[in-house]
């Protein structure tokens, strides 16, 4: 009762304070202090969204970029799952993968980005590749460390049973990395997105990332910012979702509180 | 023969960061009968876990053997189930599927394991408590889970190092008793390491004292308390004298540590 108690007034001073950015937001335009140039504001904004809701803009941009979306953090996840565990388990594999990793860690990964399009071309494919390194990162090291950190009483205890080498994997390595998995997985959700949108700006034909450059270019900000505030929206939604299920698979963990 | 047949055991260990090793336990001897309860005591360090472990099969010989009912012990086997004194269970399942770990492990096919689960943590008093997860218990019930978990798959030969050591002194005592109530069902041979002197003798059919550097046997006292025991004995004439002897033991090995603490 307590928990839910808090969990309702996070998310009302959550929403209280959002209000009031954007509230602040008209007041500042509507007041002289800011030229609507740079930011428009929230009305604008909001006519804009209507317009490009009822005349399709909205749903082919979120689904453009959704699809990438999910073909890249599907394939990062299965990825950075199955590299982690055998990282995680074979420290020779580990170190055969650890270059790779220092390599991703200190170079910008769109700086890839015109390799990829001379390899895929311009468009869904290059965009899914990119997002697809992005998200992948997080869910390897985490699965890695997950794997790795296995508690060497739990493993003792099993092998006082018998258990093999894969049983210790399959029911006290595995379960044990669930939950620092799925903080893998929350974060790997944010970076696929970014990496969608940001290979989006560079070249596409649809998509949120696409809009933005899009009008952009044109100078028309409120159209603009229709498209970031989605993206926004977007993040914080899928990254709830991952913070949910989160919740759910270490409520065992007693350090965490929940 | 004997069940239990150690033999000049000895266990050596790598010094951290460097190459030499030193003896943790070294010569020991013992024979321990079908049905026997064996506290081991001693001071800290002196190989009193070293010993259990490698009876548990988790630890490898440097010298000597281990033999049980004749066969050579070369790693954990069925006839075997340890009580670690850390908690070893499994967080994320709850007590049933703690206490069904043991079974999975060895692929118990003695019928379901749900109802031999269950049967188990009757046993220990923890019937209502099937569902919870080891953070939702106490320390004292916990420690109950694992021993139900170690009784679950059978064993001949039940080894338990220090199970009661979080404990406080009383639910400690109440564990005592408890135990030894599970154990008289069936009189399977324990192995029990403890720091409590208290508890070395309530336990106990024959306690071994250990020394230290290197871990070594200095001795083994018969207890013939009658059984069943209940707290009463521990304030008979008996209970007092080997409580003496104990702590003479202890005591003198005590000593001889900070000596080697003010020369080091
Ligand atoms: N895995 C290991 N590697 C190296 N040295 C070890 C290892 N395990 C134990 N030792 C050393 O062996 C000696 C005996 O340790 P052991 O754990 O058997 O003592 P103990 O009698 O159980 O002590 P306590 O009563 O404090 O639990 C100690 O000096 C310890 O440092
Ligand atoms: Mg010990």
């Amino acid at each position: 009762m307590i928990e839910l108690f808090y969990r309702r007034q996070a998310l009302f001073l959550g929403t209280l304070s959002m209000i009031g950015i954007v509230v602040l937001w008209q007041i500042a335009v509507d007041g002289g202090f800011i030229n609507p140039f740079f930011i428009s504001t929230p009305s604008q904004v909001w006519a804009e969204f209507i317009v490009q809701f009822e005349d399709g803009q909205v749903a082919a941009n979120v689904s453009a970029t959704l699809y990438c979306f999910a073909w890249s953090m599907g394939l990062a996840t299965v990825a950075g799952i199955l590299l982690g565990m055998l990282a995680g388990w074979f420290p020779d594999v580990e170190a055969a993968l650890e270059p790779f990793i220092w390599f991703k860690y200190s170079a910008p990964t769109v700086a890839f980005y015109p390799l990829f399009v001379a390899w895929l071309g311009y468009g869904t494919p290059t965009i899914i590749a990119i997002a697809f390194l992005f998200a992948l990162t997080p869910i390897y090291a985490n699965t890695l460390s997950g794997i790795k950190n296995t508690d060497r009483d739990l493993a003792k205890a099993a092998r006082s049973f018998g258990a093999k080498p894969f049983d210790i994997f399959l029911r006290v390595a595995l379960p044990g990395s669930v939950p620092v998995m799925m903080a893998g997985l929350r974060l790997g959700v944010g970076r696929a997105l970014t990496g969608v949108v940001v290979a989006e700006l560079f070249g596409a034909n649809a998509g949120l990332g696409y809009a933005i450059t899009y009008y952009g270019q044109l100078m028309q900000t409120a159209k603009m910012m229709v498209s970031i505030v989605i993206v926004i929206l977007l993040g914080v939604i899928l990254t709830q979702i991952l913070s949910f299920m989160e919740s759910k698979t270490d409520s065992w963990r007693v350090d965490s509180g929940r | 023969m004997a069940q239990i047949e150690i033999r000049d055991l000895g266990i050596d260990y790598r010094k951290p960061k460097s190459n030499e090793v030193f003896s943790a336990v070294d010569g020991v001897a013992l024979s321990i009968e079908r049905g026997e309860f064996v506290t081991i005591v001693g001071s800290s360090g002196c190989g009193k876990s070293t010993l259990l472990m490698a009876v548990a099969g988790l630890v490898n010989l440097s010298r000597g053997s281990i033999r049980i009912d004749s066969k050579e012990v070369i790693g954990p086997g069925p006839d075997r189930a340890v009580v670690f004194q850390e908690a070893s269970l499994l967080p994320w399942r709850s007590v049933r599927g703690n206490v069904k770990f043991g079974l999975e492990m060895q692929r118990w096919n003695g019928g379901d394991l749900n109802e031999r689960a269950m049967q188990m943590i009757r046993l220990v008093g923890l019937g209502r408590f099937s569902d919870y997860h080891p953070h939702q218990l106490s320390g004292g019930m916990r420690q109950r889970v694992n021993i139900a978990r170690a009784l679950a798959v059978d064993p001949e030969v039940l080894l338990m190092d220090e199970p009661f050591g979080a404990l406080d002194a009383q639910t400690r005592e109440i564990m005592g008793t408890e135990l030894l109530r599970i154990w008289e069902r069936d009189k399977k041979t324990a192995l029990f390491v403890t720091h409590d002197i208290d508890e070395a003798i309530f336990l106990a059919d024959k306690i071994v004292v250990m020394g230290r550097n290197p871990g070594h046997i200095k001795e083994v006292i018969k207890v013939d308390l009658p059984r069943p025991r209940d707290e009463a004995v521990l304030d008979s004439e008996d209970f007092n004298n080997l409580r003496r002897r104990l702590r003479a033991h202890l005591a003198e090995d005590m000593s001889s540590m900070q000596l080697v603490q003010e020369v080091a």
